[in-house]
């Protein structure tokens, strides 16, 4: 059994579009034809790649982005190492919930690694629907952040990008690398205990 | 790799949720809301005792409160999956597909509980097949004591 070596969850208001970015990921689909199902809770997603030649599990919690998980979202924030913050650019008010999803987050995990995402390039770019969080608002809000992205989960436009980007930052961070080594060294010895136990119970 | 299945909730949470749910019954009146956000974390807990008051719990609000009926359905069948009650995990997994039968996070629940069933399956053979040959001993070791004598 391995663990995750990085933990990223992702943040943002109810229909922005967190699961399909999600599932264009680890999945390299989207799915158009399927009705709009809100996320219960959180969902888990996991995927391995690589950073500077070497090999990372990462785990992926989905957080639902409507209010009545809230409370419970939370939870789920704790130890991540990254967090994807979405909005809506044709949605003033997903840009307005943002900062109070930054704000929450900063209360549970401070030194967590917060990259913004505005999602359905797609729909922007075709004209399907209009822009109402300008630009130069976005431009002048990420610089406090690790980054910003404007992604299209139906094209898939900057999806494995954003996510390379984290984990390039997370690989580099020498600090979170070391936690990392321990953690796996640790499961390591766990599971050699484990084995040695299981061993134990069948001969008695 | 951890899944749903293996997340667990901390002790804190735990009280903290645990403490509003009981402010409230003290006050003879739980709302859906408090009542719920204590199953979620019990049915998440490390105990099974915990988690089968958190099934409990689900299981009135599913009666009562109809408007969250999905939620309570997807929490039964974590919470049953969690106490290895496998197949009534199936079955709210299969009762929520009824109403949603597309819904990606329980068809994900679904492979799981399945692989876990097919896991333990050969695992709880394995433990049988130990005990045959335990007892295939014994009965030796008995014949060869009687035989002795």
């Amino acid at each position: 059994m391995s663990r995750c070596d990085f933990k990223i969850v992702l943040l943002g208001s109810e229909h922005v579009g967190k699961t399909s970015l999600v599932l264009r990921f680890v999945n390299c689909r989207f799915n158009g034809g399927t009705p709009y199902q809100n996320t219960i809770g959180a969902a888990f997603c996991a995927k391995t790649m690589q950073s500077n030649g070497k090999d990372f599990n990462i785990g992926i919690w989905d957080t639902a982005g409507s209010e009545r998980y809230e409370a419970m979202t939370r939870m789920y924030y704790r130890g991540a190492h990254a967090a994807i913050v979405c909005y809506e650019p044709s949605s003033l008010e997903s840009w307005a919930r943002l900062r109070h999803w930054l704000q929450e987050l900063r209360t549970v995990e401070e030194e967590c690694k917060v990259y913004l995402c505005g999602t359905k390039k797609d729909l922007l770019d075709a004209g399907a629907v209009t822009r109402e969080v300008p630009e130069d608002i976005v431009a002048t809000y990420s610089q406090g952040h690790r980054g910003h992205f404007l992604t299209s989960s139906k094209t898939g436009e900057n999806v494995d990008e954003l996510f390379q980007k984290i984990v390039d930052d997370c690989a580099a961070d020498m600090r979170l690398m070391k936690n990392v080594e321990e953690l796996r060294l640790q499961l390591m010895k766990d599971e050699a205990i484990y084995k040695s136990k299981r061993k134990d119970f069948c001969s008695c | 790799m951890e899944d749903v299945l293996d997340e667990v909730v901390s002790s804190e949470d735990l009280q903290k949720f645990e403490k509003v749910f009981h402010e409230q019954l003290h006050q003879g009146k739980v709302t859906h809301k408090a009542q719920f956000e204590y199953a979620w974390c019990l049915v998440r807990s490390r105990y099974p005792t915990d988690i089968r008051k958190g099934i409990l719990l689900l299981k009135e609000l599913f009666n009562s409160h109809p408007d969250g009926k999905r939620d309570y359905l997807f929490y039964l069948a974590i919470g049953n999956a969690r106490i290895k009650e496998y197949n009534k995990a199936l079955h709210y997994v299969k009762a929520f597909l009824e109403i949603e039968p597309a819904n990606q996070q329980v068809l994900a629940l679904e492979r799981q509980i399945n692989k876990r069933m097919e896991k333990e399956g050969l695992i709880g053979m394995a433990v049988a097949g130990g005990a045959v040959l335990a007892l295939g001993g014994l009965v030796g070791l008995g014949i060869a004591l009687a035989s002795k004598k």
